[in-house]
């Protein structure tokens, strides 16, 4: 009878479809797919009953999920609510049709809508039906892996961090499972097993035991669980797999009912939008700024991995959720003088998959439907399952007047703003580093720093807006857009500045989202595709974080760009004259201070060091990254482990002799521990070499056996002979052995040297680099770890056994 | 029934071991003769054990395994089951062993109608004392030859068997002890079945070890048609030891050492069989204390003081084998019991130190 069998593949194709779950908000398809499972479960009984080929039993499995899939979801169309019929099955295709869409139009976790389900649902019934094949008809249980890998696939290709690790270790344990089934099934056949010695039994006189699997199950759990563990923890530990460190520990997630957002890559996104031909329209608004509106903002990328800019992700918690209450106070915004603007924005429906609201910074009260929530550091806004297409609502933002002298006059940053928003990587070239103080060359505070750095940008720099140019992937192709082609579009132009921005000291990030768009009646603005754009956001205490606008505007650059009125000063003079008024006496004076004071050598100190970090750093991985050396002396180091650990072993094991045989307080020395070791020191030898050594020799037995394969000359013979002799002597007579240690240590030498010369080179070499004995032990020390995992996997089995009730036999 | 091959000691001797017989009656005297050492007694008990081996193998030419053997038995104050095809040198093993040994030995030849009295003895009305007497049947002797033990009936079989366990005889209601040593060798013919009662398990584990002779190599064959052409050489065997040495040897024997993991061993070895699959019946606990006592009368014969793991293997086939019962399964794929204990000997780890 299959029904095991049945059962297992059912639970298999189940847990497989476990590692679906980042893929959709909500469980319910869970449950939608465990009813296809065991629909298509008990198709396969019922063919298998009635003895059907295996094609029709295929047939019969994908018959019954249409049935099911009929029933689940267009039931009011079928005949009786089950049968399909014509309406059911065009219901069907509209039904998979809305579910492409859908699954085209979100990212993941995508809403459960109708279409969505039937795609989940019919997926896991296909991999039911072909693990049912596989495993139960065609008996090949291993390759039945291959459509759970298929679920496994797709939640990593879809999403940028994978499948969790328990998802993995679900599945993989479901699969093992069925592996263990299946081959339990096949050593039934083989008929009586041999059980060692060790293995208690029931009396022997009774009749016909069964055959005892016991031992042989225990092993394949061991191994099975061992397998697992690996697959979980090598990948997060080994640098490059995975991004943030063991169980994501190092993206300080795991704290309870937090989640973590991801979206597709914001830059990415922001190209294609560029670039698109149809120009359309995303959104219109109405805003009560007397002024030119500020830039709609999406995102705040604050990370710069050394490629690109991201957003540290986001742990999202209930406690964020805007719930009609105000927003928190923006950072670093507690001097500059502001005013409330607000800003009635309308979201165009056909706009896809906008999960951050385009909001003017520093927004201080959002009213929209949904569940939509805040990042308080960035003050963005996003929802975990609503999109901003075709809603309306209301921003209420804080305008900050930012004045030339107010900027230059902010202060340091706080602490903790500086550290986050200052780190470069190391490995910026020095010459991007050197080209950073070069344009700001005689910029004395922060701000005239960022003054410069804008107008080469715009002016000085020669760039060119270019929206053909590469999105940039790689550090090097920012450094290439600023040493050498310069040129590029809003990403590489903000990218760029806030780098530079941050290799100057100031924190910087930068924001992603719309400019200003058109405005086509009084306070009516329109935003289209292309005013898609990024700019940087540098802080400054006081103000906080105020936007700066490297990227060339106008016709040749992005059309409705606008750098804003702050950071133009220098470059039209009349204005400058006007906005120098507002600075006081002192501050000038303490502008001349600074230039006088020590503090400025002091900082360039700090600059050199950074050049002198970046630069040992370039010189050190050159050609080859850093991560390659320490990988190649990683691995010569575990090359080397084994031999090492073999010396090391045969140095405290004569130690430990002779303290023990040293007779310290006067009575006779005892040489039984020098015989223990040298005896153990010769098997671990023969071992190394590929000898066999088998556990039931005697030394005596063992020491002829030797003997014989070697063909050992007169010398190591004798040598041979007095270690077998000292070490039966210590073992089992009454007498201790007389040989000194000395003696037997040269013997054990002498040995060794023979068996290296009888053995092939081959041997040889692999006792000089993998010594087996020193393995076999390191082995049975995993073993036994090994075994504690399977004792802890087993215990959970016994749990899950007693909460599951017993299935009828 | 094949021995386990113990050949020559693989290693030398501990130097001053074999100090050569320096009294004119070695027997006697060097029995006191201490090694360097070692315990007095051994290398007295081994001049002694060797003379009588030496003897025997005179007679029985190219076996020497199996006159070890039964000079083991011997020493370890147990009885020997032979069982071999007629013509092998059973009963010449038994006599010559018997006749090495100043002793008295006595032969029973086992027929279907032989009574448990003619064994034990007879209480008969002494006519002129005008009292019963008592007298003494064959088993009153140092070595007792059962020849073909199987064809008696199991009343005689039995009879034999309690004296061989108790070392005693009870005749109407009198106790009279046997006399040591005491040694019965039976031999058994395993082809002609017909009409035979085969010892049943219980009795079969009386017998501390059972051998079989085997033919013997060609070259010996031929040696010994010269050897028994002339004279048969079982007349010209001349004792080389009395009751009294084999006696003082069995006490030296006693005393060997058995070291903690070398009794673990015996111990795990025999339960190895009571948990084997191929095994209905695994091996009692006088077979472990059969399995130690023989070894330590192997190792006293091998010039040693101690017992090691080496004894135990070469021992566990002929001590262990005749007592265990193969279950059905087995016995028709004609896996037999010395298979058994030869593969749990090559499986079961040896005792050693720090594991």
């Amino acid at each position: 009878m299959r029904l095991r069998m049945t059962i297992m593949a059912a639970l298999t194709a189940l847990t497989g479809s476990v590692a679906l779950y980042p893929l959709f908000s909500g469980g319910a398809w869970f449950w939608s797919g465990l009813g296809a499972v065991a629909a298509v479960a008990l198709a396969g009984l019922l063919t298998r009953r009635l003895r059907w080929p295996a094609v029709f039993g295929a047939a019969g499995g994908l018959g019954a999920l249409l049935l099911y899939l009929t029933v689940r979801f267009t039931a009011s169309e079928a005949l009786l609510g089950v049968v399909p019929t014509p309406a059911s099955l065009r219901r069907l295709r509209e039904l998979l049709q809305e579910g492409w869409d859908a699954a085209n139009q979100y990212a993941a976790p995508v809403p459960l809508v109708p279409g969505i389900m039937l795609l989940a649902v019919a997926g896991i019934g296909l991999v039911a039906v072909l693990v049912d094949l596989l495993a139960v008809r065609l008996r090949r249980a291993a390759p039945a892996g291959l459509p759970l890998l298929a679920l496994y696939s797709v939640p990593a290709a879809v999403r940028e961090d994978s499948v969790s690790w328990i998802a993995f270790g679900i599945g993989a344990l479901g699969y093992l499972a069925l592996l263990a089934a299946d081959s339990r099934e096949q050593i039934g056949g083989w008929g009586r097993v041999v059980t060692g010695p060790g293995v208690p039994r029931g009396r022997t006189g009774e009749a016909a035991p069964p055959p005892d699997r016991g031992a042989m199950a225990a092993s394949g759990r061991r191994i099975g669980v061992a397998a697992v563990a690996v697959a979980v923890l090598v990948p997060a530990v080994t640098p490059g797999i995975h991004s943030r460190g063991l169980f994501g520990m190092g993206g300080g997630s795991g704290r309870g009912g937090t989640q973590t957002v991801t979206t597709p890559d914001p830059l990415v996104s922001l190209k294609r939008e560029l670039t698109r031909t149809d120009d359309s329209l995303v959104l219109t608004y109405r805003t009560n700024d007397t002024e030119r509106p500020e830039y709609l903002r999406l995102y705040a990328l604050d990370k710069f991995d050394g490629d690109r800019w991201t957003y540290t992700s986001l742990q999202s918690t209930p406690r964020d959720r805007l719930s009609g209450r105000d927003l928190p106070e923006p950072p670093g915004l507690y001097s500059a003088p502001t005013r409330l603007v607000t800003t009635r924005i309308r979201v165009r429906p056909q706009v896809r998959n906008m999960t951050f609201l385009p909001v003017p910074y520093a927004p201080t009260r959002v009213e929209i439907e949904g569940d939509w929530r805040v990042h308080p550091p960035s003050l963005m806004i996003y929802s975990l399952r609503d999109s901003a297409s075709g809603r309306s609502y209301t921003v209420t933002s804080t305008r900050v007047r930012a004045t030339a002298a107010r900027l230059r006059a902010a202060g340091p940053p706080p602490n903790e703003i500086y550290t986050r928003y200052t780190a470069v990587p190391e490995r910026i070239p020095r010459e991007v580093r050197r080209l950073a103080d070069e344009i700001t060359a005689g910029a004395t505070t922060a701000y005239d720093q960022a003054v410069l750095l804008q107008r080469w940008f715009t002016e000085d720099g020669g760039f060119q807006y270019d929206l053909t140019a590469r999105p940039p992937q790689h550090g090097s192709d920012l450094v290439d857009f600023l040493m050498h082609s310069k040129k590029g579009y809003c990403e590489q132009f903000a990218a760029s500045m806030a780098l530079l921005a941050r290799i100057l000291g100031i924190p910087a990030r930068v924001a992603m989202g719309y400019t200003t768009g058109t405005e086509v009646s009084p306070g009516v603005w329109h935003v289209r595709t292309r005013d898609a754009h990024a700019w940087p956001e540098l802080y400054f205490q006081g103000t906080g974080w105020v936007r700066f606008e490297p990227t060339p505007s106008g016709a040749a650059g992005q059309g409705t760009a606008s750098p804003p009125v702050y950071s133009q000063l220098i470059t039209s003079g009349t204005a400058d004259a006007a906005q120098e008024q507002d600075v006081d006496s002192p501050e000038a004076d303490r502008q001349e201070r600074d230039q006088a004071s020590p503090s400025a050598p002091a900082r360039r100190q700090d600059d050199l060091g950074a050049d002198a970090g970046a630069d040992s750093g370039r010189s050190a991985d050159g050609d080859a990254p850093i991560g390659w050396i320490i990988g190649a002396l990683l691995a010569l180091l575990l090359l080397a482990a084994p031999r090492a650990a073999r010396s090391a072993t045969r140095r405290l094991r004569w130690a430990a002799a002779a303290t023990r045989s040293g007779g310290a307080d006067g009575s006779p020395p005892d040489h039984a521990e020098a015989a223990h070791t040298a005896w153990r020191e010769m098997r671990a030898d023969a071992i190394d070499h590929g000898l066999e050594w088998r556990p039931s020799d005697t030394p005596r037995t063992a020491a002829r056996r030797l003997g014989e394969l070697l063909e050992l000359e007169e010398p190591a013979a004798r040598a041979l002979g007095r270690i077998a002799r000292a070490e039966e002597l210590a073992r089992y007579a009454p007498s201790r052995p007389l040989t000194p240690p000395e003696t037997l240590r040269q013997d054990v030498r002498t040995v060794r040297e023979a068996i290296a010369a009888s053995v092939g080179r081959r041997a040889r070499w692999r006792a000089r680099l993998f010594p087996a004995s020193t393995l076999a032990s390191a082995g049975s020390l995993s073993r036994r770890a090994g075994g504690r995992l399977v004792a802890v996997a087993f215990r959970v089995e016994s749990l899950t056994r007693r909460l599951v009730p017993r299935r009828p036999r | 029934m094949a021995v386990g091959t113990h050949g020559e000691s693989f290693m030398e001797a501990p130097t001053g071991s074999r100090k050569p017989a320096s009294a004119d009656h070695p027997a006697r005297s060097s029995v006191r003769v201490a090694g360097d050492g070692r315990r007095p007694g051994l290398d007295g008990l081994v001049q002694v054990a060797h003379k009588i081996r030496d003897a025997v193998e005179s007679v029985i030419e190219g076996k020497p395994d199996v006159v070890r053997l039964a000079l083991t038995v011997l020493l370890a104050e147990g009885h020997l089951l032979i069982e071999d095809v007629p013509g092998v040198g059973k009963t010449m093993l038994a006599k010559a062993l018997a006749r090495s040994v100043d002793c008295t030995v006595r032969r029973v030849q086992f027929t279907p109608d032989l009574l448990p009295s003619d064994i034990t003895g007879v209480s008969a009305y002494n006519q002129e004392l005008r009292e019963f007497e008592f007298k003494p049947g064959p088993v009153f002797a140092n070595i007792v030859v059962g020849d073909e033990i199987n064809r008696a009936s199991p009343k005689t079989q039995s009879a034999l068997l309690e004296c061989m366990e108790e070392r005693q005889v009870t005749v109407d209601g009198t106790t009279y002890p046997l006399e040591r040593p005491f040694m019965v060798i039976s031999t058994q013919n395993p082809v002609e079945m017909e009409g035979t009662y085969p010892l049943p398990e219980a009795q079969r584990d009386r017998f501390t070890a059972r051998i079989s002779m085997g033919y013997p190599d060609p070259a010996a064959e031929l040696e010994m048609l010269d050897s028994h052409g002339r004279s048969s050489p079982l007349d010209r065997l001349t004792p080389v030891a009395d009751a009294a040495d084999v006696r003082e040897l069995i006490e030296v024997v006693r005393h060997q050492h058995v070291s903690p993991g070398v009794r673990q061993y015996a111990v795990d070895l025999v339960t190895a069989t009571r948990n084997h699959p191929d095994l209905r019946l695994g091996a009692s606990p006088r077979a472990t204390l059969h399995l130690v006592r023989a070894a330590r009368a192997y190792a006293a014969l091998d010039d040693r003081d101690y017992v090691l793991p080496d004894d135990i293997q070469d021992l566990a086939v002929p001590v262990l084998a005749h007592r265990l019962l193969p279950t059905a399964e087995a016995q028709v794929e004609r896996r037999r019991p010395e298979h058994v204990v030869a593969e749990l000997v090559n499986r079961l780890p040896v005792p050693s130190p720090g594991k």
